[in-house]
């Protein structure tokens, strides 16, 4: 089991790479799209992984159902085909800033996880069901009804957005 | 390596992929995908840190859950934003929309 667990690591370990490999780096942007989805998957397999199906589930349900979709959107609004705006190399010099921006915090945090490992569970315990949404009603009642809120405003900020300007044509 | 040191390194890339794609990126749409990655690496890095030491595992999760609903609202806003932009600059290329006033 220790080993098929490694295993199953590597792969889905593997899956999140090559998609972020392609979300970053693909000149279409609906390859990109394709890329972030396959992402989104792969951490869907590390939640399986980490004994939380609950988790595996809203992240099917919430990014690839309904985020993916949106940045579809996005995609096909603004008309950013294959040919679009990301067609053309960049200057050099972004490609080496954007190298900075990822290795300075790639080279801290990572000095810092492997300098100071914490004592890990090797086999996580999967938290039931019940406990979730006894959390959710009781102690932490508070952040559930403010996401609501900024969810709803998100909403209708998004429709006053787009609206207004149809308005003044 | 511990388990839990794992998981942090791959959350770790995801948030270089992020970082690097938001750098990179010459249109909002690319850089909107790389903010997603790295939600999602903070997503990962949250549940693995909860589940696998001592810590409380209900609110590591729930605590993601709220990564992944900002996550969403922050989608639909910066979709509104992309929209009104395309509209008023013919382009969501960066380098042309610079200007605060017209």
């Amino acid at each position: 089991m220790e080993v098929l667990a490694k295993v199953a690591f590597a792969v889905y370990a593997l899956i999140i790479l090559g998609g972020a490999v392609l979300a970053v780096g693909s000149s279409s942007l609906v390859r990109a799209l394709v890329g972030l989805i396959v992402t989104l998957f792969g951490v869907a397999g590390m939640y399986l992984l980490l004994n939380t199906p609950f988790m595996a589930f809203m992240q099917l349900l919430i990014y690839v159902g309904a985020v993916c979709v949106l940045v579809f959107f996005a995609v096909m609004l603004t008309r950013a085909h294959g040919e679009g705006e990301e067609a053309a190399p960049a200057p050099v010099k972004q490609y080496l800033y954007a190298l900075l921006a990822g290795l300075t915090p790639a080279a801290i945090l990572s000095w810092i996880i492997l300098k100071h490992p914490l004592a890990s569970k090797t086999v996580p315990l999967e938290v039931p069901i019940v406990e979730l949404g006894k959390g959710l009603l009781e102690q932490y009642f508070l952040a559930f009804e403010l996401i609501s809120v900024v969810l709803l405003v998100a909403m209708s900020g998004a429709v006053l957005l787009a609206w207004e300007r149809r308005e003044k044509k | 390596m511990s388990a839990l040191t794992l998981y942090q390194l791959v959350a770790l890339m995801l948030l270089v992929a992020g970082l690097y794609g938001i750098v990179q990126r010459r249109s909002l749409v690319g850089m909107l995908i790389s903010v997603e990655l790295m939600l999602n690496g903070a997503g990962l890095s949250i549940v693995a840190a909860s589940q696998l030491t001592g810590a409380n595992a209900v609110l590591g999760q729930l605590g993601t859950l709220l990564v992944m609903g900002l996550a969403a609202a922050e989608a639909t806003l910066v979709l509104a934003i992309i929209v009104v932009v395309s509209r008023r600059f013919g382009t969501t290329k960066t380098s042309e929309v610079s200007t605060l006033k017209e």
